[in-house]
């Protein structure tokens, strides 16, 4: 449709760009790592001494709260007027996911810092540099008889955090991409997926801790258990949208086939970020050949396939509208 | 609702002169390369068997507006006219009501920095009873916009009268702007 006169420019404007769609990565990976820190805690920690499961939960608690922080910095950098952001805390709209989105980071966020001061309570205390921040440290400790109601709420909040971004996007029936019941279910299981590898990478570089052919298995178990999760809930995506009324079909279509988006979601989402790991897994269990760098590698694929999933959605969401 | 406004467009009559978008601009101060009414229009058929098709493109103030219910902040909201405005002061420009939009009728106005959109000329004339400016402008009157409430005005006239077409209704939305369509069907 040509107009008679004037810019069509804003009718296919990208509204939310590459901010948003890091954003919604960086808030996935800081759920799925507490998420999967706080797993491990509970169900491997006690029983096994072998450090690479604390290594876990310490990755966890460091990578979970600079995710987030880098998130909510991007979030509002991002708005046409950044300095206007406190209107957000202070009027809610009950129906908007946005505000509860707002809620859930409020509580999210101070908890998820409170589990990290928790988790390297002694390595605080030891630091002279931290030494002014005695009270603080003395606040938390306080907690620390707590501790397992913290992590319970922790959970919880985790699982809001990382699903409400899915409903943010899907609650939007005006883009028939992102308006499916699928997309919170597909965010919160690539944020587990990239929660685990981003735990294993941070663990085994900042938390040295000696890696049993045993612990390398089980992880890379870990990590296939949730792709093979991920490619099914992808292909449901796709299919419910082919069967969904109006404009759905068609830019589902479109989606899967046309442009540089197409590429990205067949070359990025499902050959880098599922179909590699898969083969490395495979060759690795067939082989019984459990090397530190398949796991290195392997994580950090996973990661990067999770990040463009993201960039994917977004872009592909307010580009192939049917 | 205190009242029911309506907004008529009829394709029969428009002749895609831009008119309503010029007086728009003139009205609202809209910066240059963005729109809040633009009147599209594509050339159908096989020579000599041609015709047009047109396309307004608006906010269509929706009775059931995905705009407010996604609005984090209530910038965007429904005045007990049923009308949907913006207040600028708490609008933190986060384009998600832009995105909600299924009529594509919102904008980020670079000047100002806050979400705009076409509000019926409500501060400026229908406050004071008057038309909007596009209304008033049109040559050919094919806009006409009243109260649906008032039995003798020419929207219920023609709204009884003309078969009314609203743009996505499927998503009930429930839009304030009805379009009476082409009477010389549809040509592919």
């Amino acid at each position: 449709m040509s107009p008679m006169w004037g810019s069509v420019e804003q009718y296919s404007t990208i509204h939310w760009s590459w901010a948003i769609a890091i954003y919604l990565f960086l808030a996935g990976l800081s759920s799925g790592s507490i998420i999967v820190a706080l797993l491990v805690k509970w169900n491997r920690h006690e029983r096994s001494n072998s450090s690479i499961w604390d290594a876990m939960i310490k990755a966890g608690a460091v990578v979970a709260p600079t995710a987030i922080f880098l998130g909510l910095l991007l979030l509002v950098i991002d708005l046409g007027r950044p300095l206007s952001f406190y209107w957000l805390l202070l009027r809610y709209n009950v129906t908007s996911v946005m505000s509860l989105g707002v809620l859930f980071l409020l509580i999210y966020t101070p908890i998820v810092i409170v589990f990290m001061l928790l988790v390297f309570e002694r390595s605080v205390i030891r630091h002279p540099i931290l030494a002014p921040l005695e009270g603080l440290i003395n606040l938390v400790k306080s907690f620390h008889s707590y501790a397992k109601v913290i992590e319970y709420f922790l959970f919880v909040a985790a699982l809001c955090v990382g699903s409400y971004t899915g409903f943010l996007l899907s609650a939007l029936y005006a883009i028939p991409l992102w308006n499916s019941p699928l997309l919170p279910v597909i965010f919160l299981t690539s944020s587990l997926s990239s929660g685990v590898a981003v735990n294993i990478l941070v663990g085994l570089l900042f938390f040295k801790s000696a890696l049993n052919t045993e612990s390398i298995k089980y992880l890379l178990v870990l990590d296939t258990r949730v792709i093979l999760t991920e490619l099914p809930l992808l292909a449901l995506f796709f299919i419910g949208l082919f069967y969904a009324g109006g404009d759905a079909p068609t830019a589902a279509k479109a989606a899967l086939t046309e442009g540089f988006w197409a590429g990205i979601f067949w070359l990025g989402v499902i050959g880098v970020g599922l179909g590699l790991p898969l083969i490395t897994v495979i060759i690795a269990l067939k082989s019984h050949v459990y090397r530190v760098g398949y796991i290195v590698t392997n994580s950090m694929v996973v990661v990067l396939g999770v990040l463009m999933l993201r960039y994917y959605i977004i872009y592909a969401g307010q580009i192939y509208f049917g | 609702m205190e009242k029911q406004y309506r907004l008529l467009y009829d394709e029969n009559l428009c002749i895609g002169c831009q008119a309503c978008s010029v007086a728009c601009r003139v009205e609202h101060n809209v910066p240059d390369d963005f729109y809040r009414v633009q009147v599209h229009m594509q050339t159908l058929g096989i020579f000599p068997n041609l015709g047009m098709r047109y396309e307004r493109l608006s906010c269509v103030m929706c009775e059931n507006p995905p705009c407010v219910s996604v609005c984090p902040t209530h910038a965007s909201f429904q005045s007990k006219d049923g009308l949907v405005h913006i207040d600028e002061r708490v609008c933190i420009t986060c384009k998600y009501c832009i995105l909600a939009c299924p009529y594509h009728a919102r904008f980020v106005n670079p000047l100002k920095n806050v979400v705009e959109k076409c509000n019926f000329c409500y501060d400026t004339r229908v406050s004071k009873e008057l038309k909007p400016a596009c209304v008033t402008t049109c040559p050919t009157e094919a806009l006409s916009f009243g109260d649906m409430r008032q039995k003798n005005s020419l929207v219920h006239q023609k709204s009884q009268k003309e078969v009314l077409l609203f743009p996505k209704e499927h998503l009930g939305t429930k839009p304030k702007v009805a379009f009476i369509p082409s009477r010389k069907g549809v040509k592919s």
